[in-house]
């Protein structure tokens, strides 16, 4: 489970570092706040030319193809330089568009089999290396064949293991070893057939959804065999897009500068506009300096982007011209509490937490509409085949009458003790767990906060089963526009519930074969609408069992410099600044 | 300031003291003066540090009061109050104060509505026993180890001096900050207890921390007074007579050197308030909700620009409360130890 953890470690710095795990979708029809899309308009035509500016708090993880899973990296990586099969359209306001692939590498979106168990595509003639030689059917089969080494290429989504048709060992893990050691090739090799330039795929349970998967994460980009140096390889970038890494390469801790590549061809690509120069990414700059910098709007700055969200505390600074320079987004991210299941065994008391929940403060505290709304379930509303659960008012208030009714009769001595463990991070996000603790002491709970730092010990403490934690924050958003990669990635308890050593991203140790079952059935219905009212008949579950409390849905709120035009935060970039348009006033002159 | 050349050639002379200032008390009686009432009337002498004095004892007022108003349920540092937020703006208090009125006279947090003026008074009260304990037990421990040190000299005071010597090389901010979750691990083992959301052994923890960087200085310094002490006469004669060491180092010397050591412990105090503050800011320490003036202040700070009074109010009060005891602290020093003079 440790590859998921990285994404993970991501979604929690999203409440307050904005660089979210690997989420399409993302809508913005949910009414989000001024400044949205409606006064984003792309240009087609606009000058080339001058440099983009990106300051950037966190550090990059990796800008390896199959290790990345960090949303506004996958993003950056597919704009300018790792190509896949296909691709979300560039600047894409319109949320359905910016959810549907349109083919890139590949000539059309893909073939699949009566019951999506294979899918061939067909690569364009054209499309080259930075060093000039063509992309080839090998060159994807091998890319993706890297996931399966497990010990070299970490960190990414591996959902590729579960899906392809290669046999398990006696361990019950594929029996591919990756490209490294070269154990099980053959297996790979019938799996994954390359026939002149058209590869096919062959998965054994039904991927219906195949070509957003691509769309939306960079594992299935093909990689070069002679570049790849392993675990050597995650910083150093290898280009088949519009830009590649200048000769003083990637800085881990203070970032890098791409430039033009000269083997990319504007007519053969012509998804991506590739307006700028440059574009020059500054890593570790303090998050409320991001922010000033941005509002003061001198020099290089004026072409400056950045992905760190406004504080509240600076929310009345964002007025006049700088307000014009802002936007407001709803993020696909969602953040949630789980209740621990090995220790509030008693439903009454989950039942009175969850009425308790101040999601309304919670909000409030984090900034408000701007930052953050109450949510009603743990799907985001972007995500196809959302549904808001009647169990969850939409306003957020807690029901505190509620809640102490179910303590008394739950028949558990008062105040009940609850630790309530979280990651440490803004002072908004103290103050929105100190307005959580408020109501529950309120309703006859006794809460204690355990704030933990996200990057050094809170998925450790959090993941061990065994953790004297009562209640546990997370945050998570759909890998690709499915409930399938919310739900079970969360509480399926046998992918995640792994002997005694880890819990996975199931927190709370939470255990059902109903659950389970109703989650095999909704990923193998092909029908969507079926599946849809499968997942909220599951979501019901779920709800009824307290297998997790909704907190809110994540807004993005970020400033840009006077001279960026052709500015777009869109669905088919999770909501991050789409770089495939983006563009410099008069280019720079 | 006002002790002038006079002053200075009058403590050479005690009775010409004592006989000027009961002739400016109007009284008549000859009887013999301590050497604290000298101080006392010294200390009275100068407007600044009775200002100080008065301005400290009603924050420590205040903070011992805090708890007691907090049990009668007069502060309430915990409520929400989003009701006098405003949504729109992204939840800043109404009105152009800080959201001060009857009931908050203080004004409340942005974003969450809590009053800032319970919020103050209970972080005072935590603040200041954070401080008062850590003074209380860095004099304490550095007293011992100087008057040691000082007293047998040898290769006792070289081993002290060289600990005193390897605790100042340690870089302590990077120590607190790696051990803090263990340590406190530890001590929850051990059987500190946690107190309200932790607020014990948290709080305990810097203390700890805070006095064992903070004994070196207090060590040396008493260090030196010892060495004169230690060849006046009465030592030797306890000496002769056969006193125990202990003896020795508590009842004849230690009763030479509350001067300096009242001095110190009065500069020590607003340090460690400060201290306290600044590790709140690297997030050590007693944890949220529970206010300390160090995170009140590390919240409002951010505030500068976006909520100006309730950045200004916090920043005002603390600012007030170390001041008030380093001027303390001044007259303290100038009052027992006027040759020192300013």
């Amino acid at each position: 489970m440790g590859t998921n953890r990285k994404r993970l470690v991501a979604a929690a710095a999203s409440m307050v570092v904005a660089v979210g795990v690997a989420g399409c979708g993302g809508d913005s029809g949910s009414g989000s706040g001024p400044g949205d899309q409606s006064s984003q308009t792309v240009k087609a035509d606009v000058p080339k030319g001058g440099t983009v500016f990106s300051l950037e708090q966190s550090v990059t993880q990796s800008w390896d193809p199959q290790r990345t899973y960090t949303g506004r990296d996958l993003s950056n990586m597919n704009r300018l330089f790792s190509r896949g099969l296909v691709m979300f359209p560039v600047g894409a306001t319109d949320p359905e568009e910016g959810a549907t692939p349109i083919p890139d590498l590949a000539t059309d979106t893909g073939q699949a089999n009566e019951d999506a168990t294979q899918w061939s595509f067909t690569l364009k003639d054209g499309p080259k290396w930075q060093d000039g030689k063509p992309i080839t059917c090998e060159d994807l089969k091998y890319g993706m064949s890297r996931t399966f080494a497990t010990d070299v290429i970490t960190g990414g989504p591996n959902y590729i293991i579960g899906y392809l048709d290669i046999p398990q060992d006696a361990n019950g893990e594929p029996a591919y070893k990756g490209p490294y050691t070269g154990e099980g090739q053959d297996l790979y090799d019938k799996a994954v057939t390359c026939d002149g330039n058209t590869i096919t795929y062959r998965f054994k349970k039904p991927w219906p959804d195949f070509p957003l998967a691509i769309a939306s994460l960079r594992s299935f980009d093909p990689y070069r065999q002679d570049q790849d140096k392993g675990a050597k390889s995650q910083l150093v970038p290898f280009s088949d897009g519009p830009y590649k890494i200048d000769d003083a390469g990637w800085n881990a801790d203070t970032g890098g500068t791409f430039i033009r590549n000269d083997q990319w061809d504007a007519t053969e690509d012509t998804n991506r506009q590739a307006n700028p120069d440059k574009f020059t990414f500054t890593l570790g700059v303090e998050a409320e300096v991001v922010i000033d910098r941005l509002i003061a709007d001198q020099g290089d700055d004026a072409s400056a982007i950045s992905t760190r969200n406004v504080t509240p505390a600076q929310f009345p600074q964002i007025t006049g011209d700088v307000a014009a320079r802002a936007v407001d987004f709803a993020s696909p991210f969602s953040n949630y509490l789980v209740p621990n299941f090995n220790r509030v065994t008693n439903l009454q008391v989950r039942q009175a937490l969850a009425a308790a929940t101040d999601r309304a403060g919670y909000s409030a505290a984090l900034g408000g509409d701007k930052a953050s709304k109450p949510s009603q379930s743990i799907v985001n509303p972007s995500t196809p085949g959302y549904v808001a659960n009647p169990a969850y008012s939409a306003d957020g208030k807690p029901d505190i009458e509620k809640a102490k009714q179910l303590l008394e009769q739950s028949g558990e001595t008062l105040p009940y003790p609850i630790k309530l463990t979280y990651p440490i991070g803004s002072d908004a996000s103290e103050k929105a767990f100190a307005a959580l603790k408020a109501s529950y002491d309120q309703a006859g709970f006794d809460v204690t906060l355990d704030g933990l730092d996200p990057s050094g010990p809170y998925y450790d403490t959090i993941q061990k089963p065994g953790s004297d934690s009562d209640l546990i924050w997370g945050g998570w958003g759909a890998d690709w526009p499915s409930v399938s990669t919310v739900i079970p990635p969360l509480f399926d308890s046998r992918i995640n519930i792994v002997g005694k050593s880890s819990n996975g991203q199931d927190y709370g140790n939470y255990k059902s074969d109903a659950a389970n079952a109703a989650m095999d059935a909704a990923a193998a219905e092909t029908d969507l609408d079926k599946a849809n009212q499968m997942w909220a008949d599951l979501d019901n579950l779920l709800v009824q069992d307290v297998a997790y409390i909704p907190l809110d849905v994540s807004q993005f709120y970020f400033l840009r410099g006077s001279n960026v035009e052709n500015y777009v935060n869109a669905a088919s970039t999770s909501g991050y600044p789409d770089l495939g348009v983006i563009s410099v006033k008069d280019g720079g002159k | 300031m006002t002790l002038t050349a006079s002053n200075l050639e009058s403590h050479s002379d005690d009775h010409f003291v004592d006989a000027e200032a009961d002739a400016q008390a109007g009284r008549v009686d000859v009887e013999g003066r301590s050497p604290l009432r000298l101080a006392w009337a010294r200390f009275r002498k100068d407007k600044l540090s009775m200002a100080a004095l008065v301005v400290t004892t009603i924050f420590v007022l205040c903070a011992i009061s805090s708890p007691i108003l907090l049990k009668l349920g007069v502060l309430d540092p915990y409520t929400n109050h989003t009701d006098l937020l405003v949504p729109e703006t992204g939840f800043f208090p109404r009105g152009a104060l800080g959201g001060i009125s009857i009931h908050h006279p203080m004004g409340v947090e942005p974003q969450i509505g809590r009053d800032v003026l319970s919020r103050l008074m209970l972080g005072a009260t935590l603040s200041l026993t954070i401080a008062l304990a850590a003074s209380l037990i860095t004099v304490a421990f550095g007293t011992v180890a100087g008057i040691i040190a000082g007293f047998t000299g040898g290769i006792v005071d070289g081993i002290i001096g060289r600990i005193i010597d390897l605790t100042l090389a340690f870089p302590a901010t990077l120590m607190l900050l790696g051990l803090s979750q263990v340590a406190v691990d530890k001590m929850k083992a051990i059987g500190i207890p946690n107190g309200p959301n932790g607020a014990f052994v948290n709080g305990f923890y810097i203390v700890f921390v805070l006095a064992v960087f903070g004994w070196p200085p207090v060590a040396r310094l008493i260090r030196g007074q010892v060495l004169t002490i230690r060849e006046r006469e009465f030592v030797d004669a306890a000496i002769l007579m056969g006193a125990s060491r202990p003896r020795i180092y508590f009842k004849e010397i230690l009763p030479n050197l509350w001067a300096p050591l009242l001095v110190y412990f009065t500069l020590l105090m607003p340090a460690y308030v400060s201290a306290e503050a600044a590790l709140s800011f690297l997030g050590v320490g007693i944890k949220n909700p529970t206010p300390t003036l160090g995170n009140v202040l590390n919240s409002a700070v951010q505030f500068a620009i976006g909520d100006f009074f309730f950045f200004f109010i916090p920043a005002a009060i603390i600012a007030a409360i170390v001041i008030a005891f380093n001027l303390l602290g001044d007259g303290a020093r100038d009052a027992l130890d006027p040759r020192a003079g300013r």
